[in-house]
């Protein structure tokens, strides 16, 4: 679909579920832009960002430039620390050591759902080609299976990030598993 | 049928799903690691949640002063430094032992009895119903025997579990140690054990929990990882990736 499409199908989605969202390096930031956008300004849902591509000071930044409040986005933020990126600590960002530490990204999340979001949530992973550099395929579908059990289970909506140009066959088996809807955005 | 027994919700959702709903009323658990494991943050929520339900606690502090412990407690977000004051009794066990005149190093068969009628007496007269010892392991220290060390646990969990008391023994491991106790027995003579431990896993370092043992309950022996927070403790289910125990 074009994104177009993809903000128009953004707006149908009224029940939480799972969607593995493929996007390119050409529209990442867009994509990004888009889904933030409805789930945060038009659905008015709070959104837990787990970022493994790049620094959520970088993800703050553009998304400033873009017009959407990232002061109502939690991050869980598994790439600052291994990239030696300069941190500022806010009671909206939490870090993980490293993107190896999947149960840890699943602890923070259930604790920033615990403490701030009652429900109805969303929650973002960037990438899933991301963690799969830096994790087994193995223990990468177990997390993901995992958190998509427990998430439906909080009833929070859940996008998983993927990069079209990074994707294989594993990826997309791991996706088509763990998804309810799968979309590519041209 | 079995009996189902009443159970004693620690409080930690997580855990307390893993026990099937909680630890069978009126157990001695041993909650058991090595030193910076979570013992003592785990044993103080466990009796904090208790306090929330209007049920007293009792903490008697072997190793630390229980004054510099509440200092460094983590700051809950659900309960105040003055609530748990207020809902637990922290007893420092030197004052106790200077009480009943136990100067000895060697505690005798006698002094063991002084001990726990004391302790007893403290849960009758507050009607306590979750007790703490941190750590049992001190105190196992100074009655050197296994014997005495079998018949003052066995002892005390039975006159504690006949008041309705739940009671955690804070065990401190080795980390080189074999088994779940220092001296072996304590491990033996409990009803549950809880063990604590840290994991590495290429080069990250996780915090794990495991429910070894626990009478009265089915429950998972599955090892969770486990992150320490202002909302309590929380717990995940440990992905099978490899890693060791350490
Ligand atoms: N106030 C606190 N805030 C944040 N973390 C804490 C706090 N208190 C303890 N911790 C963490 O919990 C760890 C274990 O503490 P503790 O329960 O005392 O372990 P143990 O009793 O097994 O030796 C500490 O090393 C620290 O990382
Ligand atoms: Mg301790």
């Amino acid at each position: 679909m074009n994104s177009e499409e993809f903000q128009k199908k953004l707006k149908t989605y009224q029940e939480p579920l799972s969607i593995s969202v493929s996007v390119s390096l050409s529209n990442y930031f867009d994509i990004i832009k888009y889904i933030l956008d409805d789930f945060s300004n038009n659905k008015n849902i709070p959104i837990i960002y787990i970022s493994a591509t790049i620094p959520s000071k970088s993800i703050s930044t553009v998304l400033d430039v873009y017009g959407i409040d990232s002061k109502k986005i939690f991050f869980v933020d598994c790439i600052s620390h291994i990239m030696m990126s300069s941190t500022t600590y806010t009671d909206r960002t939490v870090f993980v050591e490293s993107p190896t530490m999947l149960e840890t990204i699943m602890l923070k999340a259930e604790y920033i759902l615990n403490k701030y979001v009652m429900k109805n949530s969303l929650v973002i992973v960037d990438s899933i080609n991301s963690l799969a550099i830096h994790n087994d395929m193995k223990i990468l579908s177990e997390f993901l299976h995992l958190f998509v059990t427990y998430l439906r289970s909080r009833s929070a909506y859940f996008i998983i990030l993927s990069m079209k140009e990074q994707s294989n066959n594993e990826i997309s088996n791991i996706l088509n598993f763990v998804s309810d809807e799968i979309l590519e955005v041209e | 049928m079995e009996k189902v027994r009443e159970r004693c919700l620690t409080g930690i959702e997580a855990l307390d799903n893993i026990l099937n709903g909680g630890i069978p009323k009126g157990n001695t658990v041993l909650i058991t690691g090595s030193a910076g494991t979570g013992k003592t943050t785990l044993s103080i929520e466990f009796l904090v949640h208790g306090a929330m339900k209007g049920e007293k606690g009792l903490y008697i502090s072997v190793t630390e002063a229980s004054e510099k412990l509440l200092e460094n407690l983590i700051v809950y977000d659900f309960f105040s430094k003055e609530m748990i004051q207020k809902g637990i009794i922290f007893i420092d066990i030197p004052e106790i032992y200077e009480k009943l005149g136990m100067n000895k190093l060697q505690f005798s068969m006698e002094d063991i009895n002084l001990l726990i009628e004391n302790i007893v007496k403290i849960v009758t007269e507050f009607n306590v119903k979750r007790v703490v010892i941190d750590s049992i392991t001190s105190i196992c220290y100074r009655l050197q025997t296994e014997e005495k060390i079998m018949e003052f646990i066995l002892r005390l969990s039975k006159a504690l579990s006949e008041l309705g008391c739940t009671t955690f023994l804070v065990s401190e491991l080795l980390p080189s140690a074999k088994g779940y106790s220092q001296y072996g027995v304590e491990e033996a003579v409990s009803d549950g054990i809880i063990l604590l431990g840290n994991l590495e896993r290429r080069g990250d370092l996780l915090r794990t929990l495991r429910v070894v043992k626990m009478r009265g309950t089915s429950h998972s022996r599955a090892t969770y990882v486990l992150d320490i927070t202002s909302i309590g403790i929380l717990l995940v289910p440990l992905l099978k990736g490899g890693g060791e125990l350490i």
